[in-house]
């Protein structure tokens, strides 16, 4: 299918109910608020994860998943992470979920389409305090993030222009 | 469904140890959340049992101040797999309190999504969660695809291939060469286990069907959305009715019925003959994981929102396994006791007087052990779930669940007793699964009844009084679930959840008495203590889902599973 646009799924996934766990789903709603995509591109609020986002990701040829990373680095450090990398994001541990990402994913390369992933990650400063805010250091740098998303989608195909406001 | 009899073998002797000592299974995978469970094995046998939640709920004080109609949204974020349920059971009591009676459509709706959740729920529960612990996927690597397919087609009227069945061979060889067995990690069947006792044959139909159903099941997902607008986290219950206007059309009316059909006809022609091929196997199940044999069920897809009498899976409550006799239930008889769990005190309380005031200990105390509360009803510990509502409505004689019944009970040859037991457990979900199946249809053609004659209203008006208290039950497909709400002010004064997870995991309660999973992991038999694949039977049989219940606290997520014979 090299003469079609790939298909890019961008997937925001955490709890918002602990701090910066959401802070995937905050980074895609900044961006849903602002632009608008190609109709190659779809964001999605995937929230606590579960078997249930299979079917978007099985309709899609390229997947960026947007999350809190624990890479070791300063709280708000940005992370890209690829290939085995990928167990660093939240969504990939064998995390608090039903299934964690990486287990999604081999269960859509079973059923017969695994996309390329990429995880675009930011490292939370607290991920444990119930809020629904982000914290100051992370919500400081949500619109860096929703940059490098946006070169992301760009790289994959994409394309976006702001929102009339 | 098929005609034909499964074959069924001989009821096997179930294998024992002469282990003495501690066996700890913490975390318990293929759950949603964290679960420790700790027993004590004497000759082979669990003689003493703790079901420890490792996580802290604290839902209830995120809630305080904020405004009613916004609990949903938070409760609904507690967790991946049911999220529609908190959703539906935050808006119902929030309609319970403001004394709003919402339009017959916004009632079909949200039966409808909650009969796609059902649906979704059990096949992923069987297949993906539950399977592995009786399905040896490695085996099937050695079995006949000439004769599996032989016996699949005399179990099922849909057509299997031999060559269908060698193509998911060759798949999972390929996955078992690639390394990759995310999926398969820590299954207790690599290298054999002696409780596995399926023929190489069954174990490769079952594995078929488990790729199938991974499929099968983002249709059930997406049935869901058709109503529920997204998922996961639906967003179109509102207080007062629904917000889903373009569910009136007829092109949605048509994408949910293409869908519905494809996952009913799954259900009938591969989920139901699975479970009853497998369960012939699994005989000697019947009598281990009874456990403490009361069932509580608030029933749900009510005929009347908000009249739990008007519901066609109907409420009720079981006391020592006697089905002659079902008490109504009564929501004024639920109490939740601490005296073993991670908060302060030892009150045992309405949850509409609930506190949460967490007091951790450490996990060498065997006295409070759980941030679980133990729920109990008039006093008494309660099984919730499929078991629990399938045998409220099978004993109140509802013709679809009844039927449901006499077809797994007459194919396995077993008497209704076998239903309290792991092996019920179990078959139980598969029967709720295929009773919501054949109800759906009723409830989507009365929908498109509804609009035919010129109804379309999803919303009734109402006005947020200054002080008012309420309560929402949904049976969920992991049972009871209720949500409490006090409010002052017109904001959340008080909110509490009792969730089905709790009143299966829970700790011991005010007298000792052990929570529903403890009691039924007692005199479990245990073969091998590394690999103690029968206490993660009857744990699964559960289906724990208890994100919702709680929250972690230490950040070591990520941990590799492994067992610890201490």
């Amino acid at each position: 299918m090299s003469d079609s646009p790939k298909r890019i799924l961008v997937l925001g996934v955490g709890n918002i109910l602990y701090t910066d766990e959401g802070v995937g789903v905050r980074v895609v709603e900044h961006l849903q608020e602002r632009y608008s995509f190609s109709e190659n591109v779809t964001l999605m609020d995937g929230g606590t994860l579960g078997t249930r986002l299979m079917g978007p990701i099985l309709e899609s040829d390229f997947l960026i998943v947007v999350d809190a990373v624990l890479g070791g680095d300063p709280p708000g450090a940005i992370y890209r992470l690829t290939g085995e990398d990928l167990r660093k994001s939240l969504a990939f541990k064998d995390s608090m979920h039903q299934t964690d990402l990486v287990d999604t994913l081999i269960y859509c390369g079973l059923v017969g389409n695994r996309p390329d992933a990429v995880v675009v990650g930011i490292e939370p400063e607290d991920y444990q305090s119930m809020a629904v805010e982000l914290s100051p250091t992370l919500a400081k740098r949500v619109e860096d993030m929703a940059q490098v998303v946006l070169r992301e989608i760009e790289q994959a195909g994409g394309s976006h222009t702001p929102s009339a406001a | 469904m098929s005609g034909c009899k499964a074959k069924t073998a001989p009821v096997m002797a179930t294998p024992k140890s002469n282990y003495t000592g501690p066996v700890v299974v913490d975390p318990v995978t293929r759950i949603e959340g964290h679960l420790r469970i700790e027993v004590q094995v004497e000759n082979g046998v669990v003689k003493d049992v703790r079901s420890s939640s490792q996580l802290f709920r604290g839902l209830e004080i995120i809630l305080k101040g904020r405004d009613p109609r916004d609990a949903q949204h938070f409760t609904q974020r507690s967790c991946g797999v049911c999220t529609y349920v908190h959703a539906l059971a935050s808006t119902r009591c929030v309609d319970n309190a403001v004394k709003v009676k919402i339009p017959d459509n916004a009632r079909l709706m949200r039966n409808l999504v909650l009969a796609a959740q059902y649906m979704h729920d059990h096949i992923v529960h069987f297949y993906h969660l539950h399977a592995l612990d009786w399905v040896n996927v490695a085996n099937a690597l050695k079995a006949d695809p000439v004769k599996a397919a032989k016996i699949a087609n005399s179990i099922s009227p849909r057509p299997t291939t031999a060559e269908g069945l060698k193509a998911v061979q060759d798949k999972v060889a390929a996955l078992v060469k690639s390394g990759q067995l995310g999926i398969f990690t820590n299954a207790y069947f690599l290298g054999g286990h002696p409780a596995y006792y399926l023929p190489a044959e069954v174990d490769l139909i079952a594995t078929a069907h488990y790729l199938e159903a991974l499929h099968l099941q983002v249709k059930a997902a997406r049935a869901m959305a058709v109503y529920g607008a997204k998922n996961p986290h639906t967003q179109f219950t509102v207080v007062g009715g629904v917000t889903n206007y373009e569910g009136l059309k007829p092109e949605r009316f048509a994408e949910f019925a293409a869908l519905y059909k494809e996952v009913k006809a799954f259900i009938e022609q591969v989920y139901i003959p699975d479970l009853i091929a497998v369960a012939g196997f699994y005989k000697d199940w019947a009598g281990i994981g009874a456990g403490c044999k009361n069932y509580l069920s608030c029933g749900d897809f009510a005929d009347v929102e908000g009249n739990l009498d008007s519901n066609w899976m109907p409420p009720g409550v079981i006391h020592n396994a006697d089905l002659t006799k079902i008490d109504k239930m009564d929501g004024t008889k639920i109490t939740e006791a601490i005296k073993h769990s991670w908060y302060k005190g030892n009150s045992v309380l309405h949850p509409s007087k609930g506190v949460t005031d967490p007091q951790y200990t450490s996990l060498n105390d065997k006295e409070r052990y759980s941030w679980m509360k133990a729920p109990r009803y008039d006093g008494k510990p309660m099984e919730v779930g499929p078991l629990a509502q399938v045998l409220v409505a099978y004993a109140k004689g509802v013709p679809e669940f009844k039927a449901g019944v006499d077809l797994v009970l007459s194919k396995l040859g077993v008497p209704a007793s076998a239903l309290f037991s792991t092996l019920g457990r179990t078959a139980a979900r598969g029967v709720e699964c295929f009773a919501i199946a054949q109800k759906t249809q009723g409830i989507l053609d009365q929908l498109m009844a509804n609009v035919k004659k010129g109804d379309t209203k999803l919303y009734t008006e109402w006005k947020m009084p200054k002080e008012a208290e309420g309560v929402g039950f949904v049976a969920a497909p992991r049972g009871h679930l209720s949500h409490w709400i006090k409010i002052k002010k017109g904001k959340i004064e008080n909110f509490q959840l009792v969730v089905p997870s709790t009143w299966n995991l829970g700790p011991r309660d005010d007298k000792d008495v052990m929570g529903p999973v403890e009691q039924a992991l007692m005199n479990t038999p245990v073969a091998d203590p590394k690999r103690p694949v029968e206490i993660i039977r009857t744990v699964h049989a559960f289906d724990p889902c208890i994100a919702c219940g709680v929250h972690v606290i230490d950040a070591k997520t990520g941990e590799v599973s492994k067992f610890r014979v201490l």
